[in-house]
């Protein structure tokens, strides 16, 4: 008996719907209910970034990069600042360094609960994605405090950083993070171990190592396929060498090396290190003014430089080229949400119809990023 | 007065430089002491020209004397792409990048990929980029290595009005949509890519947005694209 192919099916999910994540269409061709091809269809939130930032001077930037990932605005002003300070030889007051970390990891803790949230709710779990939110709260709430703004910060600037820790700042990480550890498990007896949950997640949507590293997959998906590769590591920038924490990496606990239950697992466990990370950074912060190496006028000599930084999502990298002017002549961005979306059409191949939607929130997509 | 004053800002520099640094922060007034500081600046940059003058010169007085020089891993590539592939290469200059022509570049590419000295497995970007009104479009590709964790940038140079470039997409499959990207912004064809369309734009969007020459359409759909102001308020 030969296989036999009954006619495709086109099927548009998208672009309104609740689980793309944002304004995404996915052009699906069904045999039956088996998934044969998977076309993600982008650019429905383009709003002209690179454009933009080749007319306004470097410090208007951050705030569009803020706009970028709505969900880990930090790491993305970040990632922007040290690569400009790269560019123009610019050397941070440590105390600088430690408040930017401990931002940095706050706001992963928070987009990863926003991710493995939603996530539940993708696969019809309603609670967890309640009892993250609630917590994520908190860390919004400590930023709001930081900075007034609870998404889009515009914090991390050239040189520095807007304002110093307000005062009680550090006393109320720490009880944050006091109250967040324990929750961990919480979330682990409420959904991680759940049935359910494992059914509908492992073994499925599997991402072989070679497959993630051709389509210039990174940060957490890759590291579910069981790559240990992680930016702060292997390419320490700030100084993040200072700081003892493990890469976690997806073992195949539930299936396969790289299916889905691995992708949300490695999260949950950053989260962890993340803790780890900002509890060794407030125990080192020492005093110091903010604001003593912000440069009068960002003028970067001329030159390229390419510079990427984890962000919760992977590699977020800037390629900036600079004609010694303030303004850029050139910035692209290299998002690393855009590389996972990109893997979708070959790993879902294969799957079921509603396995689909599964395998797309197990890569944590934010589309305003892939589209910029 | 301003001669003297200048004897006296050259006289601190001196001191300042010699280590004395309250010299300068001793002046009262502060318009010389400024004056005196930026002097400083000026001097120490001077100073360190020099230092890295003289260095790479003795470095480069070093190479005639010595065979063996440790190369950076941009002039080992270059070096071995010359050899593989004679005058493929655009200037055998290597400057922290490796200046390409496009002939044979998909080859390039799949020896970088595969040979194991390099194993350049990952594509981590690539970046359009315009000289400039009437000049040159470029293609600029960052490479990195996940086995041996190094990374290099190369360059390839394509005539703006007919700009076409070897597509890698079947190298690193996430060329595909870098080339789709950079195709959008700057019309740059990717020879041999199986879906070369707009990725971001509309697809009937007219104008290739990056490019330094760009200019909005005037309506899309009967709707009026409203005109962007010069410079910014």
């Amino acid at each position: 008996m030969g296989v036999v192919h009954g006619d495709l099916m086109t099927l548009n999910i998208g672009p309104q719907h609740p689980s793309t994540h944002g304004v995404l269409r996915l052009k699906v061709k069904t045999d039956g209910e088996i998934i044969s091809e998977v076309e993600p269809i982008i650019g429905y939130l383009h709003r002209c970034f690179e454009k933009h930032c080749e007319n306004v001077s470097y410090e208007q930037v951050i705030p569009y990069t803020d706009r970028c990932d709505y969900i880990a605005a930090m790491n993305n002003n970040f990632g922007y600042a040290v690569t400009v300070e790269e560019l123009m030889e610019i050397k941070v007051p440590e105390r600088v360094e430690y408040i930017r970390v401990i931002v940095a990891e706050l706001n992963r803790i928070a987009s990863h609960l926003l991710a493995l949230g939603a996530y539940g709710l993708d696969v019809g779990a309603f609670t967890p994605f309640l009892y993250m939110f609630r917590d994520r709260e908190r860390i919004l709430d400590l930023f709001e405090t930081l900075c007034g703004a609870r998404l889009l910060y515009n914090y991390i600037w050239v040189g520095g950083v807007s304002h110093d820790l307000p005062p009680g700042f550090i006393d109320a990480v720490y009880s944050f993070l006091d109250y967040f550890e324990p929750k961990i498990e919480e979330y682990n007896e409420l959904l991680t171990y759940n049935k359910i949950f494992i059914e509908r997640t492992g073994d499925v949507g599997v991402m072989p190592p070679e497959v993630a590293v051709s389509y210039g997959v990174t940060g957490p998906n890759l590291r579910g396929s069981g790559v240990k590769w992680d930016i702060r590591k292997n390419e320490p920038y700030s100084i993040y060498d200072k700081f003892d924490f493990d890469i976690p990496v997806g073992a195949g606990k539930m299936g396969t090396v790289g299916d889905c239950w691995d992708r949300y697992y490695v999260r949950m466990v950053e989260m962890k290190e993340s803790v780890k990370i900002t509890r060794q950074a407030l125990k080192g912060i020492p005093t110091g003014d903010v604001h003593q190496a912000l440069p009068k006028k960002i003028r970067p000599p001329q030159g390229s430089i390419y510079k990427r930084t984890e962000s919760p999502r992977g590699d977020l990298a800037y390629y900036i080229v600079s004609d010694g002017s303030p303004i850029p002549y050139r910035l692209k961005m290299r998002s690393p949400a855009f590389t996972a979306l990109s893997v979708l059409g070959e790993i879902s191949q294969g799957w079921m119809m509603s396995d689909v939607l599964v395998i797309l929130g197990s890569l944590d997509i934010v589309l305003g990023e892939i589209d910029r | 007065m301003s001669e003297d004053q200048d004897k006296f800002i050259a006289d601190v520099v001196e001191k300042a430089l010699q280590g004395d640094m309250d010299a300068i922060n001793n002046i009262e007034d502060r318009v010389t002491r400024s004056k005196a500081k930026a002097a400083l600046v000026k001097a120490k940059r001077e100073a360190k020209a020099a230092a890295t003058e003289d260095t790479s010169k003795s470095e480069e007085s070093k190479t005639e004397e010595s065979a063996p020089v440790v190369k950076s891993l941009s002039e080992k590539v270059a070096a071995c792409l010359n050899e593989k592939f004679p005058n493929s290469l655009e200037s055998e200059d290597v400057n922290g990048y490796i200046q390409m022509k496009d002939k044979n570049w998909f080859e390039i590419a799949q020896y970088l990929r595969y040979n194991l000295d390099f194993l350049f497995d990952s594509l981590q970007c690539v970046t359009g980029y315009d000289f400039g009104e009437n000049e040159d479009l470029e293609v600029r590709y960052n490479l990195h290595s996940m086995t041996h964790n190094h990374a290099i940038e190369i360059r390839i140079k394509t005539d703006r009005n007919n700009p076409k470039v070897p597509s890698v997409e079947q190298v690193w499959r996430i060329g595909d949509w870098f080339e789709r990207e950079t195709y959008d912004m700057y019309g740059i064809e990717f020879e041999g890519h199986s879906n070369m369309t707009r990725i971001l734009c509309p697809e009937d969007w007219a104008g290739w947005p990056l490019r330094k020459d760009y200019e909005t359409q005037e309506s899309y759909h009967g709707i009026v694209v409203p005109k962007v102001k010069d410079g910014w308020e």
